[in-house]
């Protein structure tokens, strides 16, 4: 799986100027329609189109951005971070207490990995926050 | 704890980190990513944003094949300067003196969704910035 991740940006960026639009046909079930509907009666989204296209491009983006990191890691495994370090940046970013606490994420980590391969970072925060609490309970 | 970050800005030194694979804060700025990729993949309306004059400053041309790695592990979007965005940029940087590309920093910081992360390695600066801005706007330090 290869892609070019700039050229994705730009023509995302392309988005943000008054270019070119192009009309499609998309499926979409009429439940959703009528929920969009609804609130754009209310006021709540604008128009349906900009509910789908903002939509979509937030979806296009994340999609990206997790292919882009996976690409990266097959290139050069050495510098991917583990769950514990990523852990630590989202404590940091959060400023949760746990930010102070890196052994508290490690130790979490390493337990919760031993029987969740596929833990994410918030589900290491999740766990070292239960940590804590069982530490401070003691 | 605090709210997640809803949006994370990058500033120069972040940008130069991520494009250059043997940077030695290059690891440290992918856990930061990474975790933003997680939380991405369960809400996408979280985002990364990296103003043009940052990209400018940092020498990032996403068309230049040097810029290949930044832009594939970023997942940022550019916020453009726009007339507006100048005019609240230079109040920012006159009540502050903060640079030029520091100030566009702080004016998409306050125009984005809240809570901001800015990862940063000029914290005096950002902080200053940061009180000066409305809505919940936090510096880490990378």
């Amino acid at each position: 799986m290869t892609f070019d991740a700039g050229e994705v940006a730009r023509a995302l960026d392309q988005l943000d100027a008054s270019g070119e639009s192009v009309v499609t046909s998309v499926r979409v079930p009429d439940g959703l329609r009528h929920a969009a509907t609804v609130l754009q009666r209310a006021g709540l989204i604008s128009s349906w189109n900009e509910l789908v296209v903002q939509g979509a491009r937030d979806r296009v983006e994340a999609i990206a951005h997790r292919a882009g990191l996976d690409a990266h890691y097959a290139d050069h495994p050495e510098v991917r971070p583990n769950v514990a370090q990523v852990a630590l940046a989202l404590a940091r970013m959060d400023t949760s207490d746990l930010a102070e606490r890196p052994e508290l994420i490690e130790q979490a980590a390493a337990e919760l990995t031993a029987v969740r391969p596929d833990a994410t970072a918030d589900d290491v925060l999740t766990y070292a926050t239960a940590l804590k609490a069982h530490q401070a309970a003691a | 704890m605090s709210e997640p970050a809803a949006t994370i800005i990058l500033d120069s030194e972040a940008v130069n980190a991520l494009t250059d694979v043997g940077h030695r804060k290059h690891r440290a700025l992918l856990a930061y990513l990474e975790g933003a990729a997680q939380r991405r993949a369960r809400n996408p309306s979280r985002r990364v944003l990296v103003p043009v004059a940052v990209r400018i400053e940092a020498g990032w041309d996403r068309t230049d094949p040097k810029a290949a790695i930044v832009n594939r592990v970023s997942g940022a979007r550019d916020v453009p300067l726009s007339g507006e965005a100048a005019n609240r940029a230079e109040q920012l940087r006159a009540a502050t003196g903060v640079s030029v590309v520091d100030a566009t920093v702080g004016q998409a910081a306050e125009a984005a969704a809240k809570p901001v992360v800015i990862l940063s390695s000029d914290i005096d600066d950002m902080r200053k910035l940061a009180q000066r801005l409305h809505g919940e706007v936090r510096i880490e330090r990378v």
